[in-house]
């Protein structure tokens, strides 16, 4: 009796030294926000004493888990925080965050008339009317969408030549690679091809559902989340491993399908790894060489996103680009972005959101890179909206750094 | 992952240690499970930082310690020609308690603590209290012992040792202390 | 001696519960009180118990009038103390190893049916019906009744009845001891005071004076020179960290040690023991290793979690049951009300004792002894504490009720205040930016329920805050929070020079408590607790 205490997201656990208050990045930015503590494991007791003690101000929590990453004592504080959201959103949620967190409906509804859609959610007038109508701020850009979808041109121009390939890896892109920009999913193809690995696609994947999660869209997330394991087991059983290439849907899959939606994922999480993981180990391991590209010279700066803090991973990627002879890699200091995902593009959220990020952007402009490293796609918007830098995710820097051709040599 | 040394806890007495050994040249990794409520600058230490993971278990063998595997990367060991560990007592969880007993969950080190519970806490919360002199046995220098037999490179640091209470003024001056003396078995 | 000569119609010696009770009986009857406690209120065992808002299902089957009264006694307490009262609903389960020992399925039906005779609602549940209504519930149940039991916070209601007392003109002594009576020939006339904050004694006169004092009403009762055979039975309760079950569990068997499991507003709380115990450990009861062990092997076997559940702390109190004969478990017992005219008992005028019961009958203990004193005074006012709610009760739902400004991104603490003061909070400044600041964050308590307390509520020190509020009653019990609480009661006070004793006192009563469970979080937080305390400040807490 008594070896090891046991309660949800281990909110017991909790010795309440506060620490989670000092890194919180909202609570310093937005005082209608009572914090990770009180919103986490303290807002809990009360909340299971209770109901009437459901906040509204959970909403501000973005979701970040740096409370997570700096909590000493194994409390899932950001995973308290979300549960508690989802059991207030089986109420309601609002037509906005809908819009927003249907990431893969709204990607197919906008991607056929993507040139459209980029230009009308560019225009200012638009804007002002999504920032009355359904909340989006106005200041803020929009992703783009792509006119071809990257399954689109994978089917087309490269799934052919993936059948000659011993090796093979499943793929999942992820909604941004596929309907914002399709160029992530090619470059990691040619990555993963001049390695000696065949790609193939997922029978359907639907998105991660982290922004469904994080507007409270329980029923929709569950489903996708089903789903997905089921066309990742199907994956896992023909003995490939599952790549991605964004930290956000990596950490949904593989920690907040069963920590958030309750979904088992036993059987294919250890297989669900994100591609720089991936690509350390089996270059560690001497499966895979690396040729680069003579004369290859960039200044980057690489931010770990903040779910890539929380996978704990960040180390494979700076291990994995610290290899390229031509690039001088910085490490900024670690912090969040300010966007999380779509919570930086609610108008309410907005202002919060880029204080949160200013410290990053100082960071940024004092080391002056060519371009900035990061896995995350909603970063990425963020840093070059509000920076001015160019981001690009590692496996597009790979793509660029590599002979890919002396290299597909080098792993036949 | 490979390093010169890997150091287990960020606290005063890990970074203690890690910021020795990086000015000395070595490569050094350290893992923490969270941050220390001590303000100890860890971003800053040129080092890979693990932060929020935790190591599960290590493998030793004819008294070396050969790799630790944690929670966040599953299957990818830390192997280090050295480990210094410096996982404080009971709070940082470097000492765990149930009820019926008292151990170092990583390597399950020889401690020095009372097995009589009833001498562990004075009744006056203001007197001194047994159980924060309780730790990992110090053979000198950090030296650490498994089941009686010395190990070969690994070296613990700070409130740890069972000589080293944090509730004593002097306390952050014998962390720091202690963290340089492992930090020089490292040759 | 300072003689203040001060009369009153009735003096009321004790304030637990039944004293309380009384008090404001005889208040709203009238009559001019004076209540004299040696400590706080609901220090003894009203404060020290399960806060189990019985349904009587516990006693229906061997004390069918027990049942009665507890069932009687809880819709009305439903109706006038909703502030203290939480509608949990109750579940006696039968598990497989009952029916192994006599108390199966045959058992579950006699004690359906004597429920049903003392008037209880009891339903039976099907062992699915049963875990969908609490989830926590052991899943090997073969059985399960479902009664109206509750939970009821006794320092609330304690304080409630003590309120009301004041509103009706009562007069509180707390921390004042009674030293000896005054008689004049066969006659009780008046009580001999020390009030221990200042070292002073006084006397009062009153033409009646009642034993409320619970166990310390043997004591009481000596001092006048008579003699009530009490019984001290330590009840041992574990404390757990959060409302692991939203329904009061029970074993549906003969009542045994740890067969009760309360959650009680943001925690759980399982007991009792059953151990005699001398007099003199009455004052200093602390938790043994066994008692912890029986608690949580029995608790398990009512809610398998319990045991990976984090244990808060233990404590203890003693029922003062009245010796009847000599079962050496104290279980035989019955809980009935004892209410002792010593005119007609033993010769002495002036003099009552109210004793036995328990916390869920103490309204109408104190309706007794509140009729026994009117009798001897010769006053004819009905008793009305059956419908009259206690102050801060009036509203049905006080969370929709108790009205509150609107602020924008407002912490818990304005509700959680809700929670506990009921309709009182609307006595709070929540205008007040201060006011709203938390300085208790796992049980939301505010600056400003801190000040409302000690204005209103008597509050002399953080343990007395803790009666009245949960102060330093949640997870880090109060490591978090006691030295800005000791500040700001300090300060309320008008004592700041008292910070550093309230602090030290408060922490000294909660180390005790975490000591009997020193190991898992709760050791975690203890070295935590010593480092906040004793390193990086002036060393006044270490010594």
């Amino acid at each position: 009796m008594q070896e090891k205490n046991i309660s949800a997201h281990n909110f017991e656990q909790c010795q309440k030294c506060a620490i989670c208050t000092t890194v919180c990045p909202i609570l310093a930015n937005n005082e209608l926000y009572p914090g990770p503590k009180q919103a986490g494991p303290d807002g809990e007791r009360y909340r299971l004493k209770n109901p009437i003690f459901y906040q509204d101000t959970l909403k501000y929590c973005l979701n970040c888990k740096r409370c997570e990453v700096a909590c000493p004592s194994g409390v899932e504080i950001g995973d308290i925080i979300q549960s508690a959201k989802l059991e207030m959103g089986k109420r309601h949620h609002v037509l906005r965050d809908t819009m927003l967190a249907s990431t893969d409906l709204m990607g197919s509804v906008a991607t056929p008339i993507a040139p459209l859609v980029n230009a009308t959610l560019a225009l200012k007038p638009v804007k002002a009317v999504m920032d009355a109508v359904i909340g989006v701020h106005k200041g803020r850009t929009l992703p783009k969408y792509s006119h071809v979808t990257f399954e689109k041109w994978f089917r087309k121009n490269a799934a052919a030549a993936q059948e000659g390939f011993r090796h093979k890896v499943s793929y999942f892109h992820g909604c941004y690679a596929n309907y914002n920009y399709p160029q992530l999913g090619k470059d990691f193809v040619s990555v993963m091809n001049a390695l000696g690995y065949g790609v193939e696609l997922l029978e359907g994947e639907k998105c991660c559902g982290v922004a469904m999660i994080s507007a409270g869209m329980l029923k929709q997330a569950r489903k996708n989340a089903a789903h997905n394991i089921g066309v990742f087991s199907k994956a896992v059983a023909k003995g490939n491993k599952v790549l991605t290439v964004s930290t956000s849907c990596t950490l949904t899959i593989r920690d907040e399908y069963p920590h958030l939606l309750g979904v088992d994922n036993s059987e294919v999480r250890d297989n669900i790894q994100l591609v720089e993981k991936f690509l350390y180990q089996q270059l560690s391991s001497g499966r895979i060489k690396l040729v680069w590209k003579e004369g290859y010279k960039a200044k980057a700066a690489y931010h770990a996103p903040c779910h890539q803090e929380k996978l704990g991973w960040a180390n494979f990627t700076i291990e994995l680009l610290r290899m390229i002879p031509g690039l001088e890699l910085t490490v900024l200091d670690s912090h969040c972005c300010g966007i999380a995902g779509t919570y930086g593009f609610k108008k309410e959220n907005y202002e919060v959101s880029q204080k949160v990020g200013k410290p990053l952007f100082d960071n940024i402009a004092a080391v002056n890179p060519d371009f900035v490293a990061c896995e995350c796609e909603t970063c990425k918007w963020q840093i070059e909206m509000s920076s001015g830098y160019e981001v690009k995710n590692p496996v597009s820097i790979l793509a660029e750094a590599l002979d890919l051709e002396a290299t597909a040599k080098a792993n036949i | 992952m490979k390093f010169d040394t890997v150091i287990i806890g960020g606290g005063l007495a890990g970074y203690t240690a890690a910021k020795t050994l990086i000015e000395r040249g070595l490569r050094c990794a350290v893992i923490t499970e969270g941050l220390s409520l001590k303000d100890v600058p860890l971003r800053s230490l040129p080092c890979s930082l693990f932060v929020g993971d935790r190591v599960l278990s290590a493998d030793v063998e004819d008294g070396r310690v050969l790799a630790l595997h944690t929670l966040r990367l599953e299957d990818e060991p830390l192997e280090a020609d050295n480990y210094i560990l410096a996982t404080g007592k009971f709070f940082s969880k470097g000492l765990l308690v149930d009820m019926d007993r008292i151990y170092e969950p990583i390597f399950g080190l020889d401690l020095d603590a009372d097995q009589d519970r009833a001498k562990w806490f004075s009744t006056d919360f203001c007197a001194d209290q047994l159980f924060l002199h309780f730790g990992v046995k110090n053979y000198g220098g950090g030296r650490v012992a498994l089941d009686g037999v010395m190990l070969k490179n690994l070296f613990a640091a700070g409130e740890l040792l069972s000589d080293i209470s944090g509730i004593e003024e002097d306390a952050d001056d014998r962390i720091r202390k202690s963290a340089a003396e492992a930090a020089a078995n490292i040759r | 001696m300072k003689n203040i000569g001060r009369e009153f119609d009735v003096i009321v010696i004790g304030g637990g519960i039944t004293g309380a009770g009384t008090a404001r009986d005889c208040a709203l009857r009238g009559l001019k009180v004076l209540l004299v406690e040696r400590n706080d209120i609901a220090d003894g065992a009203t404060g020290r118990n399960h806060g189990l808002l019985h349904s009587g299902a516990r006693y229906a089957v061997k004390d069918s009038e027990s049942a009665a009264e507890c069932i009687k006694e809880n819709m009305i307490l439903r109706r006038i103390a909703r502030n203290c009262v939480d509608d949990t609903q109750g579940i006696f389960i039968t598990l497989p190893e009952d029916a192994d020992s006599g108390y199966g399925l045959d058992y579950q039906k006699q004690f359906i049916e004597a429920c049903h005779a003392s008037g209880i609602n009891a339903r039976v549940l099907d062992p699915k019906e049963a875990l969908r209504m609490e989830p926590s519930v052991n899943p090997r149940l073969i059985g399960a009744v479902q009664v109206p039991d509750g939970s009821v916070d006794p320092f609330r209601l304690c304080s409630a009845n003590i309120l009301d007392a004041k509103l009706h003109g009562a007069e509180i002594m707390t921390y004042t001891e009674l030293k000896s009576f005054i008689r004049e020939g066969d006659s009780i006339v008046g009580v001999r005071l020390l009030d221990k904050k200042s070292g002073e004694t006084l006397e009062c006169r009153a033409r009646v004076c009642v034993n409320a004092a619970g166990i310390w009403g043997h004591n009481v009762a000596e001092l006048a020179g008579v003699h009530v055979g009490m019984y001290p039975a330590k009840g041992a309760l574990l404390v757990f960290g959060h409302r692991v079950n939203n329904v009061v569990i029970n074993r549906c068997r003969k009542s045994a040690d740890g067969d009760i499991l309360v959650p009680g507003d943001t925690v759980t709380v399982i007991g009792t023991t059953s151990t005699k115990v001398p007099f003199e450990e009455c004052d200093n009861m602390s938790v043994t290793r066994e008692e912890v062990e029986l608690l949580l092997r029995e608790g398990c076997a009512l809610c398998p979690s319990l045991a990976q559940t984090r244990i808060l702390r233990a404590y203890a109190g003693v029922r003062p049951l009245v010796a009847a004969d000599n079962d050496p478990t104290g279980r035989s017992i019955s809980r009935g009300i004892v209410c002792l005219d010593h005119e007609t008992r033993d010769g002495l005028k002036g003099f009552i004792t109210i004793t036995g019961g328990k916390l869920m009958t103490y309204r109408l203990m104190a309706e007794w002894a509140t009729d026994a004193v009117c009798r001897k005074l010769a006053v004819t006012a009905a008793c009305t504490t059956a419908d009259k709610p206690l102050p801060g009760s009036e509203p049905e739902d006080q969370y929709k009720e108790v009205k509150l400004p609107q602020f924008a991104g407002a912490n818990l603490g304005m509700k959680a205040s809700v929670g506990r003061q009921g309709s009182m909070t609307e006595k709070i400044d929540y205008t007040s930016e201060e006011n709203r600041e938390l300085i208790c964050e796992c049980e939301q308590v505010t600056v400003g329920e801190i000040r409302y307390a000690v204005k209103e509520l008597g509050v002399t020190s953080l343990l007395d805050l803790r009666r009245r509020t949960r102060v330093g009653m949640g997870t880090c019990q109060g490591t978090y929070c006691i030295y800005k609480a000791a500040k700001v009661l300090a300060e309320a006070l008008g004592k700041p020079e008292m910070e550093q004793q309230l602090a030290e006192e408060y922490l000294s009563e909660r180390w005790k408590g975490m000591s009997a469970v020193g190991w898992g979080d709760t050791l975690r937080e203890m070295e935590f607790m010593q480092k906040v305390y004793k390193v990086g400040k002036p060393t006044s807490f270490n010594r």
